[in-house]
């Protein structure tokens, strides 16, 4: 029997579902520790926090972390909670916010970065003609590789609370010529309705039948990437042995329920 | 190790598991996320090694007090995977070894 859901926040009852689904725990639990953890002079290892988030998305599957990612929201104590999901004080800010252009010249020096922000400006393409406001009219993808993004330097969030405008840690301000440039990519995250229609069906449960096990689907070169990381659920386990040659500690006496 | 509970002796030491609220496990944290905790009971009052027949030989013969000397217990002998959860003032909190994964009288 499914435990009755609280009115209102789904991202808290996403969160209770992963907590209760083996592979959801533990991958979360693998990113909360790098995420989380201050290093001598630094707020977290970022690289490490990067990594364990990357195979968070890679490994869990779509619908407990999307559930998390992409909830829908009412109130603020929800979007405040899904704007934590990526633990953007690690993973997301950072002392300078720099240029948008500097940042993607910077993401393209990196193989993950690169093909994960050309599959971005594919899948997520808007099209104000089609009915999905998608040109791809296939919002799994677009949230695949919005969600592949998140691990990169190019990693996203939302800016908000009251919308779901998203963007990656960077500004236009100092762009000079390239202002057109800067704005035409900023806004790719900003206002994508394409992006924000993805969004908004999965919060809703609408389109709810593309979100089982997404075959890997191959139109174009672009998409074989991130299709590629939905095979292999990890089944790699750490395995936090006791030693039994130790003292017995102290002995309850518990009894099994009949 | 772990398997033993199932074909030897101490058949009653299982894992059993409750679902709970953050909160009911008392450690301070605010929080309305929840968790399944898993633990270790039944008996192991079945001696399982020579070790423990002595002990219990001795312990009728008075040679030793009873109360110096333990029965094997029905304890983890591996935990669960780490668990985080966010609490109600949006800090993430880590919770280690607080799960049991597998049981035996050790």
């Amino acid at each position: 029997v499914e435990p009755v859901l609280s009115k209102g926040n789904n991202c808290l009852d996403a969160a209770k579902a992963c907590n209760l689904n083996d592979t959801c725990k533990r991958f979360r639990s693998a990113y909360i520790t790098p995420c989380t953890s201050s290093t001598s002079n630094e707020i977290c290892n970022k690289r490490k926090c990067h990594k364990a988030l990357r195979l968070f998305f890679d490994k869990v599957p779509p619908k407990h972390s999307y559930g998390m990612l992409f909830c829908s929201c009412r109130d603020v104590a929800c979007t405040e909670r899904r704007r934590q999901t990526i633990v953007p004080v690690c993973s997301y800010e950072d002392r300078e916010k720099p240029n948008c252009l500097n940042l993607q010249e910077s993401c393209k020096k990196n193989y993950i970065c690169r093909s994960r922000l050309a599959d971005f400006f594919t899948n997520c393409q808007p099209e104000s003609r089609s009915v999905s406001s998608c040109l791809k009219e296939n919002y799994a993808d677009c949230l695949l590789a919005y969600s592949g993004l998140i691990g990169t330097v190019m990693t996203p969030n939302y800016i908000d609370s009251n919308s779901l405008s998203v963007a990656p840690w960077c500004d236009c301000s100092n762009s000079g010529n390239d202002i057109d440039e800067c704005l035409k990519f900023l806004n790719f995250f900003q206002d994508n309705t394409c992006l924000k229609n993805a969004i908004q069906a999965f919060g809703n449960g609408t389109d709810v039948n593309v979100w089982q096990p997404i075959l890997p689907v191959q139109t174009t070169t672009a998409t074989t990437t991130t299709a590629s990381r939905l095979k292999n659920i990890g089944s790699e386990t750490t395995n936090n042995e006791i030693p039994t040659h130790n003292d017995s500690p102290a002995c309850a006496n518990l009894q099994v329920r009949e | 190790k772990g398997r033993r509970n199932q074909k030897g002796k101490n058949r009653g030491c299982v894992l059993t598991e409750i679902h709970l609220n953050g909160t009911d496990l008392d450690l301070g944290y605010e929080t309305k996320e929840e968790l399944i905790f898993r633990y270790c009971s039944g008996s192991c009052d079945a001696a399982e090694t020579t070790y423990d027949k002595i002990l219990k030989n001795l312990t009728r013969k008075k040679k030793i007090v009873t109360g110096k000397v333990r029965q094997a217990c029905c304890r983890p002998t591996a935990f669960d995977d780490d668990l985080s959860f966010l609490d109600d003032n949006l800090v993430y909190h880590i919770l280690k070894k607080h799960s049991a994964k597998r049981c035996g009288c050790v």
